[in-house]
């Protein structure tokens, strides 16, 4: 199979980024991507990916580099100014910068039921193509992964790459294992290529992108420095986790709190990894002070739904997740800071 | 061979149809595993480390399959994983170990015993930053603490070097003028685990070819006819000449690696010559860095190069012997020199190659500044853009401006007036007390627990704030918290290395609303006996005004209590007052699902995969409790999530002997959705069914005494195993009736300890 790079840029690279967040499977599509260039197409490329630990739900960056076949690639860093953005977690448009340093004339995929022009509207990026798939409902469908219908969508947005190599690789990764999974993932593949829509939001930008200075990503600089950054790696602040936000680590489900049906026996409290029930205390009809659930706090929900599977009634339920539920539903832990 | 001199200048073997060689797309952990299959090494001694547990992931993997006969041998911790390599390089076979930092320098006393007993074998250093505080990613501070032990090393900047290296360090190690132990080194996640083009050769036949067989050592473990004593005393005045001559020897390597470099540029068309020089001929400015950063600065030469300015790179391909007369050629022209390290050597003003450096140009006084500068600690990312920025320090200094001779490059100074993310307010005491009692019967010596309803429990705060990073459905967190709910009072925790220590401290958050303090993962137990004989010397001098003592606890993995039994021990033996908390979720899961001694016989982890030639872990798990109930301390319990009061009343009991007598242990069973491969609101029914199936009985030695907290039998909800192993994706092979054998051998051992602990319950001399 032959086939040249869609586009280069000045160190004479292709690049794509991915975000995604553990466990949806980005880091098995990027292999397969670079492995669909290097040894199918003939292209030389890197693939890497940076994570915290091996943590499912927590954000990953997966970088590939593409290059003609005698191009060398040498270094081994974050692509900071990529051609593609694939983000595979509608979720991390809010909590990452995941335009950062996108190209103009470049693609923004985006795994999400909403149409382009509402992905602009969110993200502001809108200086090139912007494409978007709903892969979680292609993979619920096919009983598969976001990862492969993403591919799919990926191939069709690059412009030059043929399918034919991710799927050969698709097949060739996938069957070892069983032959039914290998065809699931290749119609899984081949729907993500076939329904990803894409819009051009600004074809006047491609065409000036030569002369437009190109964004780089913001390296995150941290604020904490050898000056104020406490001795010895300590941290003073008890608690300060709080401030954090991980609702992107949410896959699309939720749990469903029906306060009337609550008999308020604390079952899911105990049971929440997450420490997201909030409770508070009110005299009961006998003049006694009782505790009661007062809600979920959201923010810290990562849509495991054991509080569901504990519920004894039906107070609790798991839900899809609707666009600014969570926000709307959330019942704020009373903290106190220091 | 001098530098730079190009491989199609050698006569080459390469065309050779055994020498054909494959083109793929692979790591630097991939291509140390498929090096080590080729090889066949006879046995790799290895304990789980980040980043380089993938070799021992893939070699299992390819084990499960088949594809070699290496005997794999999971130590307990990496002192004992460099002792199990000494033996059996002892012993005669080829033997591979990799590890990575803290797990290095942890082995790191056995290293210069198997130099100097001059006993061969090949341990890949996948390089990263040495705590504390505790960081995953790379940097070559590991590396360095390994430049006095004796072994050769070699270094890798690409995936492609990490293979070639590997087979031409086996050459080097066996070489009889040298029998030494040598070092591949490569970088953390940069080099082992991204993924680059690169070639190696389809036939095995060819690495054997290469590597040869065995050669024979002077000495055989196991040739009856003539014992031989390794390991003698020595003193003085034999000691010196043993040490000279592992010096010879180790300069002999030097020469040996490129004799082998040499040998293997014709059947591979690679060469690796002592360094690698990137357009350094005619260069005034140089940067010296090692492995992949000096790819990486090769790009920022190009572009300095466009522009008129003659820089060059100078990287190492063996470091130790240092060659010196190389360096001394590649670098006497030049102007000025950087010495780039991602390492410190803390008030040297520049860290050990600085001065290498430095140290061979004065020997042939080079008219050359050289300058030193740290940079990238920590897995900070290395850019063309800070290769130019290194670059333009030279410059400076080439142009006659004042730059510091040594400096950190990349760090910031930070605003003093701004702090951490703020925190809450500590913890009021009535948060905390007053909701369970402990009291005790006088004349039974019997204590008597009330425990409130869950639901009055909510009203007492949590000790942990939300906004940590477990994954979904995690059953560490609810059982640390079920566990809390009976503790009264002020605690200070203590957790050792593993998942619920890294989800709730990532700087700058930490989900702790008490004092916390992690040392590292083998000395947790140790570490928290020193806090709490502090406190109580402190208070006994007056030095600390305190109303209520605090009740010291140790939250620990059944990982940390593999590599840290020992410590624990100790602990037990000196009785301390304090509390130890393991969290056990079958497997080192922050590493990513290795086997540990906890996980039972024939589940599936990264480390006791699933296929044709194994079904899972081979040896049944490891019953703590019943070691700590062996140790006499006072109080020794079990307990899960799905029976909260038992647990509950559980903790309330540690705490009364924790403040009282001395130690209490305590093992709790949690659910991993990700590892175990089961849904994420499914870990409390799971782990009920553990209990219920007898395979994790609910528990409490108290003074020795025996006592089940819930009898399933007698209550006639018992479940056999299997009903518990189906519900788990990591077990549930166990079921086919191939492993039959296996489900038996796994039902019959959770039998026989499950008669035994009903024997001591219903005898209390037991």
């Amino acid at each position: 199979m032959q086939a040249r790079l869609p586009a280069t840029n000045r160190a004479g690279f292709f690049e794509i980024r991915m975000e995604s967040i553990g466990g949806l499977g980005a880091n098995l599509a990027g292999k397969m991507l670079a492995e669909a260039g290097v040894l199918k197409l003939g292209w030389n490329g890197t693939f890497s990916a940076a994570y915290g630990s091996e943590k499912k739900g927590t954000p990953v960056r997966a970088s590939i580099r593409f290059a003609d076949a005698n191009h060398p690639i040498r270094g081994i860093y974050a692509v900071d100014e990529p051609h593609v953005v694939a983000v595979f977690h509608e979720a991390l448009l809010q909590s990452q910068d995941c335009t950062a340093g996108l190209q103009p004339g470049g693609v923004l995929l985006v795994n999400t039921a909403k149409a382009p022009t509402e992905i602009v509207r969110r993200t502001g990026w809108r200086a090139g193509k912007v494409a978007c798939v709903d892969a979680t409902a292609i993979a619920v469908r096919e009983r598969t992964r976001v990862n492969v219908a993403m591919l799919g969508a990926l191939c069709r947005v690059m412009d030059g790459m043929p399918p034919e190599a991710v799927m050969a690789v698709i097949r060739e990764t996938l069957g070892r294992k069983d032959a039914a999974l290998v065809e699931r993932n290749l119609r899984t593949f081949r729907a993500g290529y076939d329904e990803v829509r894409v819009e051009d939001m600004a074809p006047a930008a491609a065409e000036e992108s030569g002369a437009a200075t190109p964004a780089t990503a913001d390296r995150t600089t941290p604020v904490l420095g050898y000056r104020n950054q406490p001795q010895g790696g300590c941290i003073p602040e008890p608690g300060n986790s709080v401030w954090r936000d991980l609702s992107a680590s949410r896959q699309g489900v939720l749990p469903i709190l029906r306060l009337e049906s609550c008999i308020h026996c604390a079952a899911c409290d105990q049971v929440c990894p997450d420490l997201c029930f909030v409770w508070t205390a009110r005299e009961g009809r006998n003049g006694r002070v009782f505790q009661f659930l007062a809600g979920i706090d959201y923010q810290y929900c990562k849509g495991c739904l054991k509080c569901v599977a504990a519920c004894p009634t039906d107070a609790l339920q798991a839900g899809r997740e609707e666009d600014g539920y969570a926000e709307a539903h959330r019942t704020k832990h009373p903290f106190a800071f220091a | 061979m001098s530098i730079g001199q190009r491989v199609e200048a050698l006569d080459t073997w390469s065309s050779h149809p055994l020498f054909e060689q494959r083109t793929d797309l692979c790591s630097g952990n991939e291509m140390a595993a498929r090096a080590a299959a080729q090889i066949n090494y006879h046995l790799m001694g290895y304990f789980p480390i980040t980043p380089s547990t993938e070799i021992a992931e893939y070699l299992d993997e390819m084990k499960a399959h088949g594809e070699h006969d290496i005997v794999l041998v999971p130590a307990d911790g990496e002192h004992s994983a460099a002792g199990i390599c000494f033996g059996a390089a002892a012993a005669g076979g080829r033997v591979l170990n990799a590890t990575s930092a803290q797990g290095f320098l942890y082995m790191l006393e056995q290293l210069p015993v198997q130099s100097g007993t001059r006993l061969p074998m090949v341990l890949n250093l996948v390089t990263r930053s040495v705590s504390g505080p505790l960081n995953i990613h790379g940097d070559h501070s590991d590396l360095y603490y390994a430049l006095n032990t004796g072994w050769p090393i070699l270094l890798a900047r690409t995936p492609q070097a990490v293979y070639d290296m590997n087979l031409m360090a086996l050459r080097v190690a066996e070489h009889p003028d040298v029998r030494l132990p040598v070092i591949v080194a490569y970088d953390g996640f940069f080099t082992s685990h991204s993924k680059q083009r690169v070639q190696y050769f389809a036939n095995r036949e060819a690495v054997q070819w290469f590597v040869g067989p065995v050669r024979k050592a002077e000495f055989d473990l196991f040739d009856r006819d003539h014992p031989v004593t390794v390991g003698p005393y020595m003193n003085e005045p034999d000691y010196i000449h043993n040490k000279y001559q592992q010096s010879l020897a180790m300069y002999r390597a030097g020469e040996v690696f490129a004799e082998v470099a040499a040998a293997y540029a014709r059947i591979s068309g690679r060469y690796y010559g002592a360094l690698d020089t990137y357009r350094l001929e005619d260069a005034d400015i140089a940067l010296v860095i090692l492995n992949s950063a000096a790819e990486t600065s090769k790009d920022a030469v190009d572009a300095l190069r466009a522009q008129g300015i003659r820089a060059g790179v100078l990287s190492f391909n063996i470091l130790r012997p240092f060659p010196v007369r190389a360096v001394q050629e590649a670098l006497a022209h030049v102007q000025v020199v950087l010495v780039a390290e991602r390492a410190d050597a803390y008030g040297a003003h520049g860290a050990n190659l600085t001065h290498e450096v430095r140290s061979a140009l004065q020997a042939v006084q080079a008219q050359c500044t050289v300058l030193s500068r740290v940079y990238g600690l920590g897995g900070k990312e290395f850019h063309p853009a800070d290769a130019e920025a290194l670059f333009q320090i030279c410059l400076q200094a080439w142009r006659g401006e004042a730059v510091p001779a040594f400096d950190y490059y990349g760090v910031i100074a930070g605003d003093p007036a701004v702090r951490p993310p703020r925190g809450l307010k500590p913890l009021a005491k009535e948060e905390v007390s007053g909701f369970v009692q402990v009291t005790r019967d006088e004349k039974t010596g019997e204590l008597i627990v009330k425990v409130p309803p869950l639901r009055a429990l909510t009203a007492k705060a949590k000790r942990l704030a939300p906004g940590h990073g477990a994954c979904p459905g995690c059953g560490i967190f609810p059982a640390i918290e079920t566990f809390l709910k009976g503790i009264e009072g002020d605690v200070v925790v203590l957790y050792q290395t593993g998942c619920a220590m890294v989800t709730t401290t990532g700087y700058p958050y930490t989900s702790h609303r008490v004092t916390y303090i992690h040392n590292l993962f083998q000395n947790g137990a140790a570490t928290l006996s020193g806090v709490v004989e502090m406190f109580w010397e402190r208070k006994r001098r007056g030095e600390i005004q305190i109303g209520e003592d605090p009740t010291f606890i140790m939250i620990t993995g059944d990982g940390g209590m593999d590599i840290g039994m020992g410590s624990a021990l100790g602990a037990a033996m000196r009785n301390h007052k304090l509390i130890i908390l393991e969290y056990d979720n079958e497997g080192y899961m922050n590493t990513g699902s290795q086997l540990s001694y906890s996980t039972p016989i024939g589940h599936m982890t990264a480390t006791s995969n699933v296929g044709a030639a194994q079904q899972g872990k081979a040896f049944h798990h490891k019953d703590t409790p019943q070691i700590m109930a062996a140790a006499n301390i006072p109080y020794v319990f079990t307990g899960v999530e799905a029976y909260p009061q038992d647990l509950i009343r559980k903790a309330a009991k540690a705490q009364w002997y924790a403040t009282h007598e001395g130690m209490a242990y305590g093992k709790v069973l949690t659910a991993c959705p990700l590892n175990w491969k089961t849904p994420d609101d499914a870990g409390n029914e799971v782990v009920g069914l553990a209990v219920k199936c007898c395979f994790f009985p609910l528990y409490e030695v108290e003074h020795g005494i025996t006592r089940i907290t819930y009898d399933p039998e007698a209550r006639g909800e018992r479940v056999p195993a299997r009903a518990w192993l189906e519900r788990m994706g990591k077990s549930k092979h166990l079921l086919r009736p191939e492993n039959e054998a296996l489900l038996q051998a796994f039902e019959a051992e959770v039998e026989r300890r499950w008669r035994r602990l009903k024997a001591k319950h219903e005898h209390e001399l037991l």
